[in-house]
């Protein structure tokens, strides 16, 4: 009769999740939930903030001197305009690679023989590369960069009588066009998936505490370690289903697609609701009763939903509470879960994500875990 | 002996729920704690069930430590407790199975044990349906023999006629006497004198954490000489066993 303790999770898991499916007042708010901020999100504008220093990256392949010459024109330009911040990068992978990973927002790429081409025709045109996960910020830097490169004095530069022009010509970095809801929808996800663990395992707790049923867990030979990971795991499996259900709304109402990999998402939501489910022991074990205990997740839930950059981006944040909004850890599940849905971000372009929230949720549950102990057996 | 405690004792936050109770509890017999409420009769049973932490003392099931061998001590008893054990959106069978897999027991002997305490206590018609929706003396059955799932040996109520219509705690105490004739050590507590009365072999009486006389029952009356347990506890603490609240809300029919 030896217990082992991956079956003795399952166990605990599979009860949980059974209970859940049988209360159907659960069961509808987990259903109803994502389909009101869906549509409420859905069919809402986040309004376009004042843009100041985004970071854009330069890449030069036209070495000639008049190439060089618009090169330092524009950057001198842009940076003068106090809105962007150029960083030149020496190849078009490289800068690729920071768009990916949300280091920079958009690339330019001056193509090679752009000098000889003004020279000659007068015009000619510029690559732009922009991250589109953000449909407002998009178009506020379309329109920023449009202004810059219609104001640069080439003639002089160029040494040419006539006047010349450069156009910039944008494109993507997913082929199809974006909406706002596609800027929206992992935000969304990772949002609602994530805050049910805050008040989830939590609330299974007190719930087995006020039928009484919790002595009858801590009365069974199996550890205290099996019952809050098998309670921890069934919020995550509940967490992904009700990701699911939001992403599949948001497919059928309003055309998102996913571009990377459904498991490096589910990875970052899992680690997400573990670190939450977490934070969600240490916040109730100081209180003692449920009432307390919901004002404090209140407290934790409402600044992050707002500071985590699900709704709107971070960017468009003053920078006092960007800093705050780099603390919260519902900020790295958002940026890592939506530049693998949207930009196909591959792991190593969200590892520094990953490896944080990995770390917060082992600090987490090292913390909880005692707190638990603590609680139950006092 | 079957059960041994040595000055046992809780407290809560400077409030001392219970005062160093010394006990022992013959194998195959059932032993009554006796006390009003608030006596400090659950808060002892939860330490013995390793539930909670004694602040000081020791205590001893089988010959297994209530601090050090939680885990045989676990696999020792089997615990009815005020509250039920029982989740109310799973059927009876799943109860009983989910705590059986906790136990250890799997597959179709845990299936077979299941289905024979439930017909033990005649639910089989309705072991598909969520406890839930039972009567209370329906689901203090199943809340029974749910703590018999691993076949314990040592068998710990508390109160569990509490609360229960007539018919059901006949039921309870006819049920809780066929323990002791499986030769299980029963301890059970009660505020109910009648209760004491007819099923304890052996009683300790306890008031505001500490224990006031232990003995067999008859022995625990004839040394004072009373009549009845209300009597004896009358004697030993100055007041009426049942306080004045529940004996008067009894009176107007609750
Ligand atoms: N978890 C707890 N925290 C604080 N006080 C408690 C706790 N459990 C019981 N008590 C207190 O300990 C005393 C004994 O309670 P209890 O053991 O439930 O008595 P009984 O079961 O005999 O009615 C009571 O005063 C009760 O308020
Ligand atoms: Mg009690």
């Amino acid at each position: 009769m030896a217990n082992n303790i991956f079956y003795d999770i399952y166990i605990i898991m599979k009860k949980d999740l059974t209970e859940f499916m049988r209360i159907r007042a659960r069961l509808v708010t987990m259903i109803l939930l994502p389909i009101i901020l869906i549509v409420l999100f859905g069919y809402m504008f986040p309004s376009t903030g004042s843009i100041t220093h985004i970071s854009i990256a330069v890449v030069n392949q036209d070495q000639s001197q008049a190439g060089l010459n618009i090169v330092s024109q524009f950057i001198s330009s842009a940076q003068s305009s106090g809105l962007f911040n150029v960083i030149s990068m020496g190849s078009l992978s490289s800068a690729q690679n920071q768009l990916v990973s949300g280091n920079v927002y958009a690339i330019i790429i001056f193509h090679q023989g752009l000098g000889q081409q003004l020279r000659s025709s007068g015009t000619a045109t510029v690559q732009v590369i922009i991250d589109q996960a953000n449909p407002s910020l998009d178009a506020a830097i379309q329109g920023e960069l449009t202004q810059i490169f219609s104001s640069l004095r080439l003639s002089a530069t160029l040494a040419s009588a006539s006047s010349s022009q450069v156009t910039p010509i944008y494109q993507g970095l997913i082929p199809q066009t974006s909406n706002t809801i596609e800027f929206l929808a992992p935000g969304l996800i990772a949002m609602t998936t994530i805050l049910a663990g805050l008040s989830g395992l939590a609330m299974t707790f007190s719930r087995e505490k006020e039928l009484g049923t919790l002595d009858g867990l801590l009365m069974t030979p199996i550890s205290r370690l099996s019952i809050i990971l098998g309670k921890g795991f069934a919020q995550v499996v509940r967490g992904l289903a009700s990701g699911v259900l939001v992403f599949i709304l948001a497919m059928i109402l309003f055309g998102v697609h996913i571009y990377g990999s459904i498991w490096l998402m589910a990875l970052v939501l899992t680690l997400g609701i573990l670190a939450f489910t977490g934070m969600g022991i240490i916040a109730t074990s100081f209180v003692s009763d449920q009432e307390s205990a919901q004002l404090i997740m209140m407290m934790i839930q409402f600044p992050m939903i707002f500071l985590s950059g699900a709704l709107y981006p971070v960017i468009q944040l003053p920078s006092w509470l960007r800093i705050i909004s780099d603390i919260l850890p519902l900020t790295y599940v958002i940026s890592a879960f939506r530049s693998v849905m949207l930009l196909n971000a591959p792991f190593s372009a969200i590892s520094g994500d990953v490896y944080i929230l990995l770390i917060f949720t082992l600090v987490v549950f090292a913390i909880a875990l005692p707190l638990f102990q603590r609680t139950v057996t006092k | 002996m079957s059960i041994v405690t040595e000055n046992l004792t809780k407290t809560f936050n400077g409030l001392v729920a219970v005062n160093g109770v010394s006990l022992k509890v013959t194998k195959g017999t059932i032993f009554g704690l006796l006390g009003p409420n608030g006596a400090g009769k659950s808060t002892f049973l939860r330490m013995i069930c390793t539930v909670l932490r004694p602040t000081s003392g020791h205590g001893s099931i089988e010959g297994f430590d209530i601090v050090n061998d939680t885990n045989e001590v676990r696999k020792t008893i089997g615990v009815v407790q005020e509250k039920l054990l029982l989740y109310p959106t799973l059927t009876a069978i799943e109860n009983l199975e989910f705590f059986g897999r906790l136990y250890g027991i799997r597959g179709k002997p845990l299936r077979e044990k299941a289905e024979a305490l439930i017909e033990e206590v005649k639910l089989t018609s309705v072991k598909d349906r969520p406890v839930g929706t039972y009567s209370t003396g329906m689901r203090q059955r199943i809340n029974l023999v749910r703590a018999l799932i691993h076949d314990p040996k040592v068998i710990i109520l508390d109160e569990p006629t509490n609360g229960l219509d007539p018919q059901s705690v006949r039921w309870v105490r006819d049920y809780v006497k066929r323990l002791k004739e499986r030769n299980l050590t029963v301890l059970v507590t009660t505020h109910d004198m009648h209760e004491a009365e007819e099923l304890m072999d052996e009683l300790a009486i306890m008031d505001r954490g500490g224990v006031l006389a232990v003995g067999r029952t008859a022995d625990l009356k004839r040394s004072q000489d009373v009549a009845t347990i209300e009597d004896l506890f009358l004697k030993l603490t100055g007041r009426e066993l049942r306080d004045e609240v529940s004996s008067r809300l009894k009176r107007r029919g609750w």
